[in-house]
């Protein structure tokens, strides 16, 4: 008798979760160990994390405020990743649709309010469905490597709207570079009456909604995930690979920009540089941790959301600085990803053939 | 305007600016040339020259040794390296899932132990070390023009020109270098001649991701003086763009870098003799030309043909 390693044929979707625990439970100690090096005491900081996030109504919808763009940008990379196309420019699709819905919510404040809502959320929607589209483009035509071109295009808009905010779009008078608060009539409706969670967050998990259906109710979902899993079966069974790349880089940007738009009229109320945290970076981690699947996207956005707002309360309270949060962020993502090893794998007693 | 261009001044700041600019990418490119060729893809190449830069800056900072700095990079990037190659290899991850997740983590531990070690950091007070300073090449550096620019650089753009006849030789010219560019086309055939691929794999990724984390130490130790978070700056990424443009060769991925950074070194002359231009739309060129680069350069067919499928040994 021997044991033998084998990949097992299909992977076991319990070991998959429970290969997240694993993960999960492995980060928090290092996570813990990263926190005594910064002198502090474990548990003050744990408990401090967790009441700053979930500890009364105020700290619950704070966190949710937080998982907004998270659940956003998670959702884009899903879409993108499903098909094996590597979008890592949700960030400059965050942005484009942000200007989008600073201009429309600029420029169009006549409309009546549900209109101009409406063009603000389509503004952004376009505004990133174009900057994910260009990549897209690229990728079916000249075969350009996305993963390349998505992050310089992040780049590229950064310095556009440095451009914009330091020229045209600055608020007169004003040293930041910011532009004007947009007026009242183009902000999105708070929905918990007393705190800062808007109506971002619903369309944020309609988006959720429509990333589920879009992906497993559709022909296109199906051609999207056909490519994904084995993108030459799918091309002899008839399906475009330019066409899906194309397509999924602007559905995944238009999601993405949804995200900037929400953030800027339902958040910020103005356009700055910094009113992303990287948070088109985070959408890649949120949608690795939630298996490509929109529940498991939201939940692990949540979970970072939490993260986010009640790291503020640690470090008020024992100074650690908030920046652990981006650590945790890609340790959980590390362990989680190693300990899936335990789906893929089985040990198996053989006996040995004479 | 056009007598300034024309000055002397003006073109040895010019022909200098563009090899100290390309010289973090040289390094990093023509390590990831070596990565590539045993068939890892490493997208990790930003996340570990911002550990260079980090660990480069800190560590001499502490010490008071640009040189001990320099080291300190390079075991970091091995480090770095290490992971990138134990999860995309060992644990067999996607290649891509973990490039990327590399660059995460390397942005969130060093922004992480940065805050840590300098709590009360504003921007106006940024601490800052002084950088080495040029070697001048006895007898060369008194060439007219080219000794100004070519030989009175800094000591770690010499070691990364000298990188480039180093590598060729390695992959062309020895028996290790056959073997690593023939693991990237079929390691199956050399798994059966019982060549240990996995082996083969580490080495080429370790020392990719250290080469890279030179090339971010030059930054913070002979280029800025001091740490920020975003001073990679994108540099991984257009380091691997170009040894797709340079084809997966080393001059031609060396010729690339200089003239990238010819443009950018151009692209700040400009700014500096006060042309009016908008300086955000100068600054977004480099990222434009890698767009650029990647679409004129979509017919390349020197990609090895197992780059980014990791080897499974049946």
């Amino acid at each position: 008798m021997r044991y033998k390693l084998e990949k097992r044929p299909v992977q076991n979707p319990w070991l998959q979760t429970l290969a997240v625990f694993i993960g999960l439970a492995a980060a928090l100690g290092v996570s813990c160990l990263l926190i005594i090096s910064a002198g502090a005491n474990v548990g003050e900081a744990l408990t401090a994390i967790f009441n700053g996030s979930f500890g009364d109504w105020d700290a619950l919808a704070e966190t949710l405020v937080q998982a907004t763009p998270l659940i956003f940008c998670g959702m884009a990379i899903v879409i993108a990743f499903r098909a094996r196309v590597w979008n890592i420019g949700a960030e400059g699709q965050f942005f484009a649709g942000a200007m989008v819905a600073i201009l429309v919510a600029m420029n169009l404040s006549f409309l009546p309010r549900p209109l101009l809502i409406f063009a603000i959320i389509l503004g952004a929607m376009v505004g990133g469905a174009i900057w994910g589209g260009i990549p897209g483009f690229l990728k079916a035509r000249f075969n350009a490597n996305e993963i390349i071109t998505t992050v310089m295009m992040n780049y590229i808009i950064m310095f556009f709207l440095s451009y914009l905010l330091s020229s045209v779009w600055r608020e007169p008078g004003h040293f930041f570079l910011q532009t004007a608060r947009i007026p009242g009539a183009a902000q999105l409706p708070v929905v918990a009456s007393g705190t800062r969670l808007h109506f971002g967050f619903i369309l944020s998990l309609i988006s959720g909604l429509f990333a589920y259906l879009l992906l497993w109710k559709t022909p296109l979902g199906y051609e999207i995930r056909a490519v994904g899993i084995n993108p030459v079966a799918a091309q002899y069974k008839g399906i475009s690979i330019k066409k899906i790349t194309i397509l999924t880089m602007i559905i995944s940007g238009a999601i993405a920009g949804l995200a900037g738009g929400s953030e800027v009229t339902g958040l910020h109320f103005r356009l700055r540089l910094d009113i992303s945290t990287g948070y088109g970076y985070t959408g890649i981690i949120i949608a690795l941790l939630g298996r490509l699947h929109p529940v498991g996207v939201i939940i692990a956005a949540i979970f970072f959301g939490a993260l986010v707002n009640g790291s503020t309360s640690m470090q008020i309270i024992t100074g650690v600085p908030v920046a652990l949060v981006y650590c945790v962020e890609a340790i959980v993502l590390i362990f989680v990803l190693s300990a899936d090893i335990i789906s893929r794998y089985r040990i198996r007693r053989v006996r040995d053939v004479k | 305007m056009l007598s300034d261009i024309l000055q002397t001044a003006f073109i040895v700041s010019l022909f200098s600016g563009m090899i100290r600019i390309a010289t973090p990418l040289i390094f990093a490119a023509i390590g990831e040339l070596v990565t590539e060729r045993s068939g890892v893809l490493n997208l990790g190449v930003e996340g570990a020259i911002l550990t260079g830069a980090f660990v480069g800056f800190t560590v001499a900072y502490h010490s008071g040794s640009l040189w001990l700095g320099v080291i300190a990079a390079l075991i970091a990037g091995g480090i770095i390296g290490f992971l990138m190659v134990f999860l995309s290899t060992t644990l067999e991850v996607d290649q891509t899932v973990t490039g990327l997740t590399i660059n995460l983590l390397a942005a969130g531990i060093t922004f992480y132990i940065y805050r840590l070690q300098f709590k009360s950091v504003g921007s106006s007070n940024l601490p800052n070390l002084p950088i080495f300073e040029v070697w001048k090449i006895p007898l060369l550096s008194q060439i007219p023009f080219l000794g100004e620019i070519v030989f009175s650089q800094y000591a770690l753009t010499y070691i990364s020109f000298l990188l480039v006849p180093l590598v060729w030789f390695f992959l062309y010219r020895t028996k290790h270098g056959l073997i690593l560019r023939s693991i990237g086309e079929n390691p199956r055939a050399i798994d059966m001649k019982g060549v240990n691929i996995h082996l083969y794999q580490y080495l080429a990724v370790i020392f990719g991701s250290m080469m890279a984390a030179v090339g971010g130490a030059f930054l913070t130790l002979s280029s800025a003086g001091l740490f920020v978070p975003a001073i990679a700056g994108g540099r991984g990424w257009i380091a691997i763009a170009l040894v797709i443009f340079g084809d997966w060769k080393p001059v031609p991925i060396f010729l690339g870098a200089l003239f990238f950074g010819f443009l950018d070194s151009f692209q700040q002359q400009i700014q500096g003799i006060g042309i009016q231009f908008p300086y955000q739309i100068l600054l977004a060129l480099p990222y434009i030309l890698v767009i650029i680069a990647l679409i004129v350069g979509h017919r390349r067919a020197g990609a090895p043909i197992s780059l980014g499928i990791s080897y499974h040994r049946e």
